[in-house]
């Protein structure tokens, strides 16, 4: 079974099928030749399931919100005022980019929403000043990543609840694992930058940056009412995507007039466009992973894998193997729901902490979804910048030599993430 | 054939106006709950449900359309090393083959409609008939068969050119050498 | 749709069972715990001729999936709530109706246990629609957790209450002057942490569990209704099942009705010591009088009302006949 799974999806893919083929047909053939008395229904309930987590909303809501600014002035505003300050730094754009995708991701709690949000006006930036396209969406994915470790995670939340680990602890954890990863690729950013000699803008004068601040108060409403809307209380997250869509409205059509009233549905057209080419993917998704689960394909393979008392470094070794490779094909948040519990009982066993066990799972969650061959971030990112797949993952491998070289950092010191409990 | 090309017009047009509208509904049913709240402390119950119907609806209305611009998401890697040759033999292959797959998915889904039209069951917030928010879906593989069924024909059609959907020509032989400048990293 | 287990018929002495039951709890939690002890007995008793495979939530869907998944055979049997079949068996929401069980847990379990009006009326409205409930049984009282503190009406003013979206629930709510606020799962600890919301309501295994209690103050032993989950399975594959195989299956639902309270009881007692010596996130523990008790009571009594004239779809003949019962069981 698992080798008609994974033939059907490879063949179909190599040949440049629509993504959503083989997602929506592997599961399909699968029933028929495994499961002929079960009713092929069941996969079409999952289509609508696998989309309709109100958390998911956010993606449509931070596309519409970051399409309105970047066909108006806000996101050039914004840009110029971050350039006023660090254009002049080595790798600073870079270094911006990611510590934006990092704090947003963290706080939207969605990378998808992420890479959209920050990575659509960032990337644009990045290349104007010289940075490759492969290079520019390679950081903005990975640093999106960071999102999914980085507090309130909602990965750690649902981790929290499978596994009745606190969630206030699991926040904890995650700082410094987190913060590696944000160094890390700052100091590439940085290495990067010097090596392939992208050029430095002049030192703005403080009488120009003071120009652009003030040209930029309008549009850096965005960050206070995100992170001070979602910090406060008064929104949560998918509301808060809901409030820059509104935000942005109010400053390029009202303020602005940068955009007429008329042109909103075609901005919103192409929204929908990018919304469908990626969710009709989660929505496949949901399908593949519930006959996966129906099939109890995971329990099937770990308990070969796994063998009678494995060691903590096994286990934690095939946590990340598997998390990884689950993350590949589906969403984060599902393959943290049917994968943890078959590998908790085996982590305990060995004698691993359950809050470390969570920050390597949500790592690895965060690592599989913007590694190629397949990931939801690499999904959003081929739609909203209309890019073909290979040029999307091209500039990926530095990211993920690095991001592996921390999860054997992590699988070998349980300390960077239970020092500050 | 101006009836064909006056329903490809209209039905383009309906596609294009669900999916603007479906995104606009969606930004006005959570901005409008999340200022209720904050303002009146009051949370509009059927707010969240009116957004999901809506992602539904854009999702799979938005096959057919993201069909003709070529804009469905595939694993291009090997497709964009092949000589035109063979990528024209791909773009008939593969919308016939997506067509019948996604005209299967049409028939149990329909299926599916049609059960749950029986159960009865109803939304849990507008407490409307819960099989109105599923027909999107056969509706959606249909539409979608179909474009994938026209986005066949124009590659046999036209033999110059390949064709990734029938609004959008192939980029590997638009833009050569922007593509070329890209791979040297 | 029909019932099919994989049955492999190698003469009628050495047939074997596969059978799926799946729930909407994780390993650990009351549900899971159940269908695992389930699974156990009827493998013992059958010697091993019957082989339940356990589901946890989460792979399968969501809990609506899951039932329309019993309801056409994908799996044979499944722990239910009737929260969650509520827009399809309407009358399954009358155990959303507050303060219509005694305060006693033990008590509303030996109600649950015997009632006919839910074990014979309830359980037809279900097999209208291929759910067979063989059993109901409490997973705990249902308890408030609050950033302020909660111990009569006047407290819910203007409080922004976390509430699932159907109708009854919400005008449960409402009852008490609160603004009830549907909100996903998934957003509700970071929604209670910050204060988008100020309350939410579950039995006290699952407050621990999800770790409500880090980002709340206050917990109110309310016990204002039960969280009733029920054993359910696909009607046509129940009445196709042979004698001996029923009465097995019969009877091992009505022995585990003992178990699952002393398994709730256990759990619940558990994450409420946890909850209360946790000084890392200190929580209040409030306790009703008896008086307190009352003033919502009356409060929630007219939403009976509205479930006779709103919800039921025969006029409230199965809340009239249940309470009854309930009210024969007090004497
Ligand atoms: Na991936
Ligand atoms: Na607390």
């Amino acid at each position: 079974m698992v080798a008609t799974l994974l033939t059907i999806m490879v063949v179909l893919l190599l040949l440049n099928f629509p993504m959503m083929i083989p997602l929506m047909a592997a599961p399909l053939i699968v029933l028929f030749m495994y499961f002929p008395n079960l009713d092929p229904m069941i996969l079409m309930q999952q289509f609508s399931t696998g989309i309709e987590p109100y958390v998911l909303l956010a993606v449509p809501l931070f596309i519409f919100a970051a399409d309105i600014m970047t066909t108006g002035k806000t996101s050039n505003r914004l840009l110029d005022f971050i350039g006023s300050f660090i254009g002049h730094v080595r790798g600073g754009y870079a270094v911006t980019t990611a510590a934006a995708c990092t704090l947003f991701g963290a706080i939207s709690g969605s990378t998808q929403a992420t890479v959209v949000a920050i990575g659509k006006p960032m990337r644009e930036r990045l290349l104007k000043i010289g940075y490759k396209d492969p290079t520019a969406i390679a950081l903005i994915i990975n640093s999106s990543d960071v999102a999914l470790l980085v507090p309130p995670s909602i990965g750690m939340i649902i981790y929290g609840l499978v596994s009745g680990t606190s969630v206030g602890d699991l926040f904890i954890a995650g700082i410094i694992p987190g913060i590696i990863v944000f160094l890390s690729f700052a100091i590439y950013s940085v290495i990067y930058a010097k090596t392939k000699d992208i050029p430095l803008a002049n030192k703005a004068s403080w009488s120009e940056r003071l120009k652009m601040t003030r040209k930029a108060l309008l549009p850096l409403g965005f960050p206070i009412i995100i992170i001070g809307g979602i910090y406060t209380g008064i929104f949560s997250p998918t509301e808060a995507a809901g409030m820059s869509v509104l935000y942005a409205f109010i400053l390029e059509v009202v303020i602005y007039r940068s955009i007429h009233l008329k042109e909103l549905p075609k901005i919103a057209r192409s929204t929908g466009l990018v919304t469908s080419a990626v969710f009709v993917l989660v929505a496949g998704g949901q399908a593949f992973t519930w006959v996966i689960s129906f099939a109890r394909i995971p329990q099937m393979i770990t308990e070969t894998v796994l063998g009678t008392n494995p060691s903590a470094v096994y286990v934690l070794l095939m946590v990340t193997i598997f998390f990884f490779i689950g993350c590949m094909f589906v969403d984060p948040i599902v393959v943290i729901l049917v994968l943890t519990p078959i590998f908790y009982p085996a982590a305990m066993n060995a004698g691993i902490d359950p809050v470390h066990l969570g920050v390597v799972i949500t790592f690895q969650a965060a690592l599989g979804s913007a590694t190629p061959p397949f990931g939801v971030d690499i999904f959003t990112a081929s739609a909203v910048f209309n890019k073909p797949y290979l040029e999307v993952i091209k500039g990926t491998p530095p990211y993920i030599i690095m991001l592996v070289a921390i999860s054997i950092l992590l699988i070998f010191f349980e300390e960077l993430s239970l020092i500050l409990l | 054939m101006n009836l064909l090309k006056g329903l490809d017009k209209l039905i383009l047009k309906i596609e294009e106006f669900i999916l603007s509208y479906a995104v606009i509904i969606i930004a006005l049913m959570v901005v409008g709950k999340a200022l209720s709240r904050a303002l009146f402390n009051y949370s509009p119950p059927f707010a969240d449900e009116v957004s999901q119907i809506a992602i539904v609806v854009a999702t799979f209305m938005g096959i057919s359309y993201a069909a003709r611009k070529g804009r469905h998401i595939s694993m291009s890697a090997f497709y964009d090393l092949a000589p035109f040759k063979v990528r024209k033999i791909l773009a008939i292959f593969i919308p016939l083959v997506t067509a019948i797959v996604l005209f299967v998915l049409t028939y149990f889904s329909a299926l599916y409609v049609y059960d749950v039209y029986d159960s009865g069951r109803v939304t849990s917030a507008l407490q409307m008939p819960a099989y109105y928010l599923y027909i999107f879906i056969p509706i959606g593989f249909f539409l979608g068969g179909i474009q994938f069924l026209r986005n066949m024909w124009i590659n046999i059609k036209d033999r110059n050119e390949v064709y990734l959907g029938t609004d959008a020509k192939d980029y590997n032989d638009q833009t050569k050498h922007e593509v070329h400048e890209g791979t040297h990293l | 749709g029909g019932g099919n287990g994989d049955e492999n018929a190698g003469g009628s002495e050495g047939q074997t069972y596969n059978w799926k039951f799946v729930t909407e709890e994780v390993d650990g939690q009351v549900q899971y715990e159940y269908a695992e002890e389930f699974a156990k007995r009827m493998k013992e008793k059958s010697d091993g001729a019957v082989n339940i495979e356990v589901y946890e939530f989460g792979g399968l869907g969501s809990e609506t999936d899951q039932v329309e998944q019993l309801q056409n055979g994908a799996v044979e049997m499944a722990v239910m709530s009737p929260g969650f079949t509520g827009n399809m068996v309407k009358e399954g929401q009358i155990f959303a109706l507050h303060f219509l069980f005694p305060d006693s847990v033990e008590k509303t379990q030996q109600i649950l246990n015997d009632s006919e009006a839910l074990n014979k009326d309830l359980r037809g409205k279900y097999e209208e629609h291929s759910i067979s409930p063989l059993s109901y049984w409490t997973e705990g009282a249902m308890q408030w957790t609050s950033s302020k503190e909660i111990s009569e009406p006047a407290d819910f003013q203007n409080f922004k209450m976390r509430t699932q979206t159907s109708p009854l629930i919400l005008e449960s709510y409402k009852a008490y002057g609160a603004d009830p606020t549907p909100m996903s799962w998934s957003e509700l600890y970071t929604a209670l942490d910050r204060g988008t919301v100020e309350g939410q309501e579950n039995p006290i295994f699952f407050i621990g569990d999800a770790s409500f209690y880090e980002v709340q103050d206050y917990m109110t032993i309310s016990n204002h209704n039960n969280y009733v989950a029920m054993t359910t399975v696909n009607t046509d594959w129940y009445e196709g099942l042979n004698d001996e195989m029923k009465t097995m299956v019969d009877e091992t639902v009505s022995e585990m009705q003992e178990w699952v309270f002393e398994e709730q009881k256990s759990q619940n007692e558990k994450w409420l010591e946890e909850i209360k010596n946790d000084d890392e996130n200190p929580t209040e523990i409030v306790e009703l009088t008896e008086e307190q008790r009352e003033m919502f009571k009356e409060k929630a009594m007219p939403v009976r009302d509205f479930y006779r004239s709103d919800v039921s779809t025969v006029d409230g003949k199965i809340l009239d006949k249940l309470q009854e019962e309930i009210k024969a069981a007090g004497e």
